[in-house]
């Protein structure tokens, strides 16, 4: 007889998953939180993958964190140092016309001068478009998505006060923002500049993390989605945390913590009980069973309820949205320690062109080229890079001779036309990574003195991301808002009762944002609250 | 011309005036022609302005060469409006439309997949390649006929403004709300992926055969410069269960006299009513005073007058071509500048002394008197769109063949055969742009390509009319050559096309109206935007 210990257990302690707790135990809940691997943080960890280096090994920038959650959390108290990097983006690219971009538009109106006249004169315009667009997808991602079909009071009121936000933005911006949002970032760009370095490095936060091209519709609202978190306002920014992002999830750790959550990380969940169609605890690899009145998953949909769920609870007509939803992996990641730090063609000495990301992304055909190769299940011969060497800024990160690269390169699609990711793949996807990068930083080939490589196969291995997809299930026009993890199901809530989702499948979707853990709390807390309610009448009726 | 005298007896001293009309019609292409149609039905004075010797635009019959009919551009009639037809009366203007029995595909490794008229024909069709997929065909099939019964009414009703508070505005957007929430939650949810996915993400959920996948996701490609794999693409699916020939739902049809009969018929129709209509009267510019349309200038330099002038040419042409930028407000111009217009696609039209022997289905048989689509997988598809992603044309494209002497022998001389090629991907903006060698190599990757299949083709090409995107540019007058007026693309649909504010036929131009492809439904021989645009002229203007 299993009896119920705590009213919430939270399956997985990723970032969602600690943010989910923590709101849950501020008001009041008994919360479990139960982690497979022996360190908290999912995919935002901070690793020692070589002494003396640490390595994000997996979301190396969290400029998608919600501000109110820092604030809400005390999360500075809890020791997180947020390092906000400029110039924030470098680009070099082979005639070496270099891009570099700024926090300060003007810096960044400097910097353009020198690649084209025209794209300096755009460049405020545009800022100041994908702001007002960013900001509005801000305010969408707090909302739980309504239910188209059947709306009630509550969804009826926050469609309306998203309607007159749309509207607030003023006639003509409120058009431009409709139009570009279903856009491919190409079709965008083009638009407003003309220097491919530019064009290749703004599209390639439209496509991070995609199996699709800058020339896909949509790629605009994966621009915008990456535009509308803390940093929201500065285009590309590079935000990183002082000792690593794990020092992120270690300070939402502890903040859940001191509210009161208790956290069992090296301990993996086998599945979830259920008894009469609802969730009422979990069964533990070793056996243990674990009772509580809530279930709260942060494990992909896919996951849940194809492994941690027995189908046999679920219709088959939702069985098969899910096995529909699209993951398609396309991110590796590897790791290296230079000896050196890589010396660009054409950039002098001294400059600060290292200190944030350092983008491969010499133009918008480079980007498609490299998709091309994915579409028909090839790694793309010469990748997009995103380089992070957060020990230029950050010397805590490389405490031994030499420097801690993290590289996230796209694309490497998780489905091969043939055969599986071995370690002769692995490695010829390292040796890609390595040669693409010299070609435009030579020192490179001769300075490399360890190598780590994940392909999507070991990322999704390691951390237990379906297809290795960053964002627990791709991020397209089609998987959003009220169609995300699934149509139908777009609550946080499932066909279980009991068992809810808080992990980046459901809206508003991956990144280190938090707010899918946010918002999965407060409906957990709305159903709380209602029982209650329908508890009390019962009573009252009762004593009558 | 005497009709139109006629009627201009009864209508006031200021029509006496030689060249004054109540409304003047630039562009004698289906949708200009029903346009006028319905403006001379209303009692209206109309002239229609046709720069070419011929009427129809993209929707034409030439015989180019002595007994060879072509339809030269357009070529297969499934999406005409109901209503029009039956409004206008084209049956008795001459209207027959002849149906396409069969789509069948070739498959690379030899053999072929075909979809047959007869229900249980096709089943047994599908079956031999995949017992799942025969069962999946029929749900699907059921799907997207319920889908297209409801998107149907969109494509008849004039999009209203997300930006006005007017209450015609917001009565619109709560109709369409309570339209959708009216479908019901799984309906809803289909229709909605089948707006934003790629028409093979959508397929790969029902499908597992390639070639039926490919085929199927042809038709999302037509006229766009988009893969099977970009997202956008599957909403087209929907079209093929939207036609309707005789009540007959998703028949595709072919007109008896070739495509510029449908022209034809509405333009006779259209002069029955009392329209006039001039050919090789191109408009060279529209007339503006004090903020007002007053008439339009032909080349010839005759000046044509009129209070309403309605433009069924493409926006690029009608905003940016025929006037002058002062006369519109510059964001709007920039919106129009900044219209997606890249046309995609070329067509091929070859007069043949003996029938194309398939090596996979040999012999004359019925495959020939429906559509032939190479088509023979999804990954085809998709390298011939990559060629054309960075500016060269396919060397092994997608085609969609018909043989229309099959259907109307009267399409070529006794014992020969016309056969129509529609082609992709051929990109307006070639490198080092188009010339006439180019075009005779990208009609020889055609042929190349399709002797593959039917080996004896080339020895059977009598004559050969190659079109490309800059061809039907500058002969037809579709701005980079883009068959649809501007690409259908989610960000171009519904209240933004042309532009938001500007979806409603008019323009900021007191007085100039848009009938064409640009405007909402977008492409396609559905007569559509002609009709809806006539009707807000006579409920804007009462005369």
């Amino acid at each position: 007889m299993v009896t119920n210990k705590y009213d919430a257990i939270v399956i997985g302690a990723g970032h969602n998953g600690l943010v989910a707790a923590t709101y849950m135990a501020k008001s009041g809940l008994k919360v479990l939180v139960v982690e497979r691997r022996e360190i908290v943080g999912g995919a935002a960890v901070t690793e020692q993958i070589f002494p003396g280096f640490d390595f994000d090994t997996g979301a190396h920038r969290v400029g998608s964190l919600h501000p109110n959650l820092a604030n809400d959390l005390a999360l500075k108290r809890h020791g997180v140092k947020i390092v906000e990097a400029d110039p924030t983006v470098f680009s070099p690219s082979l005639d070496e016309r270099h891009l570099l971009l700024w926090r300060d538009s003007r810096q960044s109106v400097e910097e353009l001068r020198k690649l084209s006249k025209a794209d300096a004169e755009a460049w405020v315009p545009f800022q100041r478009l994908i702001l007002k667009a960013a900001r509005l997808l801000q305010a969408v991602g707090l909302v739980t998505p309504p239910d188209v079909t059947a709306s009630d009071a509550r969804d009826l009121w926050t469609m309306l006060k998203l309607g007159a936000r749309l509207r607030g933005l003023g006639k003509r911006d409120m058009v431009e923002v409709m139009r570009i949002i279903p856009m491919s970032v190409s079709e965008l760009l083009d638009d407003w500049f003309e220097s491919d370095v530019l064009k290749g490095t703004l599209a390639a936060s439209g496509i991070t993390g995609m199996f699709q091209g800058p020339m896909a519709s949509g790629t605009v609202h994966t621009f915008l989605y990456h535009h509308a978190g803390y940093d929201a306002g500065v285009i590309r920014p590079t935000t990183r945390v002082q000792g690593g992002v794990g020092t992120l999830t270690e300070a939402l750790a502890s903040a859940a913590k001191e509210h009161g959550v208790l956290i069992r990380s090296g301990r993996a969940v086998e599945r979830v009980m259920v008894k009469e169609g609802r969730a009422v605890g979990v069964v533990l690899e070793n056996g243990e069973e674990i009772g509580a009145r809530r279930v709260v998953s942060n494990a992909d949909p896919r996951r849940t309820f194809m492994s941690l769920v027995d189908t046999v609870h679920l219709s088959p007509e939702f069985v098969r949205k899910v096995r529909n939803m699209r993951f398609k992996g396309v991110c590796a990641k590897v790791h290296l320690v230079l000896g050196e730090l890589p010396k660009f063609n054409g950039v002098p000495e001294g400059s600060l062109h290292l200190n944030g990301i350092v983008s491969i992304s010499p133009s918008l055909e480079y980007l498609e080229r490299a998709y091309d190769d994915a579409k028909y299940g090839e790694p793309s011969q010469r990748p997009y890079l995103e380089i992070s060497i957060p020990s230029v800024t950050d010397p805590s990160m490389s405490r031994a001779v030499g420097h801690a690269v993290s590289i996230l390169a796209q694309y490497a699609p998780y489905q091969l036309k043939e055969g599986t990711w071995d370690s002769d793949r692995r490695d010829a996807l390292g040796d890609t990574v390595v040669q693409t990068l010299a070609e435009y930083a030579p020192n490179v080939r001769s300075t490399v003195l360890q190598r780590h490589v994940m392909t999507p196969f070991d990322i999704e291995e390691t951390y237990g991301l379906t297809e290795g997809n960053i964002y627990h299930g791709e991020v397209t026009l089609d998987q959003l808002f009220f169609m995300r993890p699934v149509p139908g199901y777009a609550r946080y809530r499932t066909p279980i009762e009991g068992l809810y989702l808080c992990g980046a499948g459901t809206h508003p979707g991956g990144g280190v944002t938090g707010v899918p853990g946010y918002n999965a709390a407060r409906e957990i807390m709305r159903d709380e609250r209602d029982q209650k309610l329908a508890k009390r009448s019962v009573t009252s009726v009762k004593q009558k | 011309m005497v009709d139109g005298l006629a009627r201009n007896r009864d209508k006031g001293p200021l029509t006496m005036v030689a060249n004054q009309y109540d409304a003047i019609v630039i562009g004698g292409g289906h949708n200009g022609l029903v346009n006028a149609a319905y403006l001379a039905r209303a009692g209206k004075n109309v002239v229609v302005l046709e720069k070419r010797h011929v009427l129809g635009g993209a929707a034409v019959t030439e015989e180019i060469f002595p007994g060879f009919k072509y339809s030269v551009c357009s070529y297969v009639v499934s999406l005409l409006r109901p209503e029009i037809i039956r409004e206008l009366n084209l049956p008795r203007h001459g209207l027959e439309i002849l149906p396409l029995e069969s789509t069948m595909t070739p498959l690379l490794e030899g053999g072929y997949l075909a979809r047959w008229a007869d229900h249980d024909q096709t089943r047994r069709e599908l079956y031999r390649h995949s017992p799942k997929d025969a069962d999946a065909y029929d749900d699907f099939s059921k799907l997207m006929y319920q889908l297209a019964v409801a998107v149907k009414p969109i494509l008849s009703m004039v999009p209203p403004n997300p930006t006005s508070f007017h209450p015609r505005d917001l009565l619109g957007f709560a109709k369409l709300a309570k339209h959708f929430r009216g479908l019901g939650a799984e309906q809803f949810h289909e229709l909605y992926k089948l707006m934003t996915m790629s028409a093979a993400d959508y397929l790969d959920e029902w499908f597992e055969t390639e070639a039926l996948k490919a085929t199927m996701s042809a038709s999302g490609i037509i006229g766009t410069f988009l893969g099977p794999r970009s997202p956008g693409t599957a909403y087209v699916l929907l079209h093929h269960y939207m036609g309707e020939i005789d009540g007959a739902m998703r028949a595709w049809g072919f007109a008896r006299g070739g495509t510029g009969a449908v022209s034809e018929s509405i333009a006779s129709a259209a002069r029955s009513f009392g329209a006039e209509i001039r050919t090789e009267a191109g408009v060279t510019q529209v007339i503006v005073k004090n903020g007002k349309v007053t008439g339009v200038a032909l080349e010839n330099g005759d000046e044509v007058h009129a209070p309403i002038v309605v433009s069924a040419l493409d926006p690029k042409r009608t905003f940016l071509g025929l006037l002058e930028e002062k006369h519109l407000p510059s964001d709007f111009v920039q919106t129009i500048q900044r219209f997606k217009i890249r046309g995609s696609s070329g067509k091929v039209n070859l007069s043949l002394s003996e029938l194309p022997d398939f090596t996979c289905l040999p012999g004359v048989g019925p495959h020939l008197r429906g559509a032939i689509s190479i088509s023979p997988t999804v990954e085809y598809l998709e390298r011939a769109y990559d060629e054309a992603k960075y500016g060269a044309f396919s060397r092994r494209p997608y085609m969609d063949i018909i043989i229309p002497s099959m259907i109307d022998p009267g399409m070529a001389p006794p014992g020969k055969h016309v056969m129509s090629i529609f082609v992709q991907y051929a990109p307006s903006d070639l490198n080092g742009g188009w010339d006439d060698s180019k075009r005779e190599a990208f009609g020889d990757a055609v042929i190349d390509t399709l002797a593959r299949f039917a080996p004896n083709l080339p020895g059977a090409i009598l004559h050969r009319q190659v079109l490309t995107p800059w061809d039907i540019d500058r002969v037809m007058g579709l701005t980079q050559g883009n068959i649809f007026h501007g690409e259908l693309t989610l960000h171009q649909l519904f209240c933004m096309r042309p532009a938001v504010g500007w979806a409603d036929f008019t323009t900021p131009l007191a007085g100039y109206y848009q009938c064409g492809s640009g405007t909402h439904p977008g492409g396609g021989i559905t007569g559509a935007s002609g009709r809806m645009a006539a009707l807000k002229v006579l409920k804007d203007r009462s005369w």
